[in-house]
């Protein structure tokens, strides 16, 4: 029954608090007093944290005993520190005395008590800031210009009677400074500050301590405007400039000593020497001509658009068996004669004709056939070149013929662009060609022999007809005049060759002619090359001739280039290459470039030009004569 | 031979009173001051209090420092305070317990009540500095602290005495003085009992010397300054 009735009792009393927690009621948090503070050691106040209140209204208590007492008393004022505050006044407060303090916080379900606090206001002190800081600039006649700083102490504390005895710190900046500069005042209430900075703004802040406390808050900013003329007057100021100065002259001296000559050179640049861009006068020493002679010309072979001037054509214009192509620049290579193989005397071998097993069969039909008839000028690299838009039999003859004949490659990439082969430009046997197909079919076959070896500013060598692409590269017309040489040559030389076959040979001479100059204007500058072969009597008199078709004087509708011979040599008469005309006719006639023939030639062959053209001036062969 | 030995003496003397000058050299209070044994010496009254009070002020901080450096290192969690109540030894002194009462005591009983207080504590001081040494691991900053407040504990009832002196000339004072009687607690081999006995005596000299420095800087301000610091 007993235990019935306590097990009874103790269930409702759970009951009771579980539905008290259950409705989220519950005794107040534990308070805590967090801060208690004497401003000048007569009074103090006690600020407390409440807990959780519990969901209920609560209310605070706050009890405390003194030593030496046995009674409790309670807060004599909880409004004057503020909320959860308790404040002493004088009459409470007692010093060297130790306070046992507790709040209490009460609720509808209870209350709780904080843990007691054991104060003794001996050791809480901690005052108010000093007041009335003021900032006054002096300047007096017979002494240095300063701040003098004046304050006043808390108002509370009690200096006069010696209760409290503050000490103070006074702490100043330039308005946009980041550090603070303190200086202790001890317990004197004015400081005076000399090291000011002349047009700057001062912020000056103090604050104190008392003799056995903790130091103030700093009291609110005071701020005063330097003014511009606040002069130091301080010798220190102009040994310290003289000294700066002296230094940075004995830094001058040593530099220029050390680096003299070099910053001579710089202000004064030494005067240079003559020098030819690209000539290495080392070279010169070592007695390499030719590398020296190639640092002066193009870097590209055919050269490139600022070796224009420089490059030259030439012209080949072959009219005996044994003639030889002369395709290297003279200018860029002086040295260097390459001769091209020693072509075969017989008429028909390396004349290309698609019916003969020479050249030009091989190369219609097995470009590999005769690499021998073909001597490659030096820059026969072509097939080197990605860019040359070269057809694919062309490619390998040409690659065939290089295999064959290194020597003739020229170094570097100087003569990479030059096309290959020029057949040996003798596309025209002596023998006489019996049909214009024939001739047509040798023209085209012989790339070398009535091609003109266009002055190409880089890798567009000439083209098969079939294949002719305008490089795109702006050379277009030149391009197009060296297909234009081509055909007109091939066709001119298979008109020309007949009527050169002087009574011992049928084949019309060729005679090389060079392109001096091509000018951005459409100026081709032609000389005629001195034939190898002393067969001639023309070659003797070539040199002294030199012939100079200088310009092109018109272009006919059918893309017809007519030059104009510029020189003075009277016997060569300006001759005419009209296009698709009948082989015999020989037209005194300014010598026509049929621009557009070459496309028409007979597709059956490819010219295989490596990209020489070579142009047949009839009107020179006449001259010859 | 007589001659011999009074030269002897007398260098000996002139040695003691050449050591006695380094020591007292030594002392934060670097003001000239008689050595102790001259007579004739007339040391200004406003002298005489400025010396006092930068000795009472230099010993509160002595004693503050060694009570919170005995609170760190022995007492923390043992609840010290709580048993620390009324249990100092001048407590039987009546002394004024604020401002008000200060102020209102008579400078002639206010120095007794000083002078008091410092008799009080002479021989706590003097027990405190052999019991520390004693302690094991003695630590340092308490041992040169106890040992520096004993010596300007004296110095300073000596300049009192000066002061008293010269305010009250030929009055004959009672030297009234709380006995201590802790010793027998400071030398408890309970660890607890003697920790706590040395924390007592460490609070109560805290508090006392606290009083004593407030005390003299108000009869300062109010004898040499008339109330005017």
């Amino acid at each position: 029954m007993k235990e019935n009735a306590a097990s009874t009792v103790v269930f409702i009393l759970l009951l009771f608090l579980n539905t008290n927690l259950l409705n989220g009621q519950s005794l107040p948090g534990k308070p805590e007093i967090f801060k208690c503070r004497s401003p000048e050691k007569e009074t103090f106040t006690c600020w407390w944290k409440p807990g959780a209140d519990g969901r209920l209204p609560t209310n605070y208590t706050l009890t405390y005993r003194k030593e030496g007492e046995t009674f409790t008393h309670e807060c004599p004022d909880y409004k004057t520190g503020g909320p959860n505050s308790c404040y002493f006044n004088k009459k409470h407060t007692s010093i060297w005395t130790i306070y046992i303090i507790t709040v209490n916080a009460t609720n509808q379900m209870g209350s709780s008590s904080s843990d007691p606090r054991y104060v003794d206001v001996t050791y809480i002190v901690e005052p108010d800031p000093p007041v009335n800081l003021t900032l006054e600039l002096k300047q007096p006649e017979d002494s240095k210009p300063y701040l003098w700083i004046k304050w006043f102490p808390p108002t509370l504390v009690d200096v006069r009677s010696g209760w409290l005895t503050l000490q103070y710190e006074i702490r100043l900046k330039p308005e946009k400074a980041a550090e603070w500069e303190t200086h202790f005042a001890g317990q004197q209430t004015q400081f005076k500050i000399l090291s000011l900075y002349p047009g700057q703004k001062y912020l000056v802040q103090v604050h104190c301590k008392p003799d056995h406390g903790f130091w103030s808050e700093w009291s609110p900013e005071s701020s005063i405007q330097i003014p511009n003329d606040f002069s130091m007057k301080d010798a220190t100021v102009w040994i310290f400039v003289a000294v700066l100065s002296a230094v940075i002259c004995l830094i001058m001296v040593w530099a220029v000593a050390l680096k003299g000559y070099s910053m001579v050179t710089c202000i004064l640049p030494p005067v240079p020497g003559p020098k030819i861009k690209g000539f290495d006068t080392h070279l010169l020493e070592k007695g390499k001509s030719e590398e020296l002679l190639s640092a002066l010309g193009c870097q590209d072979f055919p050269p490139t658009s600022d070796c224009e001037d420089l490059l030259v054509e030439f012209l080949e214009v072959d009219d005996s068996e044994g003639q030889q192509l002369m395709p290297a620049h003279s200018k860029e290579h002086p040295g260097r004669g390459v001769r091209p193989t020693h072509l075969d005397p017989d008429s028909d071998s390396g004349r290309g004709s698609c019916d003969s097993p020479s050249l030009l069969s091989e190369k219609c039909d097995e470009p590999r056939a005769n690499p021998s008839k073909f001597h490659t000028p030096e820059g026969l690299e072509k097939a080197e070149k990605p860019e040359t838009n070269v057809t694919q039999p062309q490619d390998p003859q040409s690659t065939s013929v290089e295999g064959k004949i290194p020597s003739f490659h020229a170094s570097g990439s100087q003569s990479s662009t030059w096309p290959l082969l020029q057949s040996p430009s003798l596309p025209y046997p002596r023998s006489s060609y019996h049909s214009v197909a024939d001739v047509c079919k040798l023209g085209l076959g012989t790339p070398g022999a009535a091609s003109a070896l266009l002055d190409e500013t880089d890798t567009h060598a000439l083209k098969p007809s079939q294949t002719i692409e305008t490089g795109g590269e702006g050379k277009a017309a030149e391009q197009r005049e060296s297909e234009s040489f081509r055909s007109k040559t091939d066709q001119d030389a298979a008109r020309l060759l007949p009527q050169d076959k002087t009574p011992s040979i049928s084949a019309r001479p060729l005679e090389y002619v060079e392109i001096h100059k091509v000018s951005k204007d459409g100026a081709l500058a032609l000389l005629p090359k001195p034939n190898e072969n002393s067969g001639w009597a023309e070659k003797t008199s070539t040199p002294e001739t030199s012939k100079e078709y200088s310009k092109v004087s018109r272009v006919m509708d059918n893309n017809i280039l007519v030059l104009v011979q510029d020189r003075r040599a009277q016997d060569l008469a300006p001759f005419e290459e009209p296009a698709k005309e009948a082989p015999p006719s020989l037209p005194q006639n300014p010598a026509e470039v049929d621009l557009a023939s070459f496309p028409a030639a007979p597709s059956n062959c490819r010219l295989q030009l490596g990209g020489l053209d070579y142009l047949h001036p009839t009107g020179f062969m006449h001259s010859f004569q | 031979m007589d001659s011999k030995g009074s030269s002897q003496k007398g260098s000996l003397l002139l040695l003691l009173l050449l050591v006695s000058n380094l020591l007292l050299c030594k002392s934060v209070a670097s003001l000239p001051i008689c050595p102790s044994g001259a007579v004739n010496c007339q040391v200004s009254l406003r002298d005489l209090f400025d010396r006092a009070v930068i000795l009472s002020h230099y010993i509160h901080n002595l004693s503050s420092e060694m009570f919170n450096e005995f609170d760190k290192r022995y007492a923390q969690g043992r609840g010290f305070i709580t048993k620390a109540i009324n249990s100092c030894h001048t407590s039987s002194l009546s002394t004024p317990e604020d401002k008000e009462q200060a102020q209102q005591v008579h400078h002639e009983v206010l120095l007794s009540v000083i002078l008091g207080v410092l008799r009080s504590w002479n021989d706590p001081l003097y027990h405190l500095v052999t019991e520390v040494r004693g302690m094991q691991e003695a630590p340092d900053a308490i041992l040169s602290r106890a040992i520096e407040i004993e010596e300007q504990n004296k110095r300073l009832l000596e300049g009192m005495e000066k002061i008293v002196g010269q305010v009250h000339p030929g009055v004959k004072e009672n030297e009234v003085y709380s006995v201590w009687s802790g010793l027998p607690s400071l030398q408890m081999a309970d660890e607890d009992t003697r920790l706590f006995a040395f924390y007592n005596l460490l609070h109560c000299l805290r508090r006392d010397s606290h009083k004593i420095d407030s005390y003299l800087k108000l009869l300062k301000c109010r004898i040499i300054y008339d109330s005017n610091c």
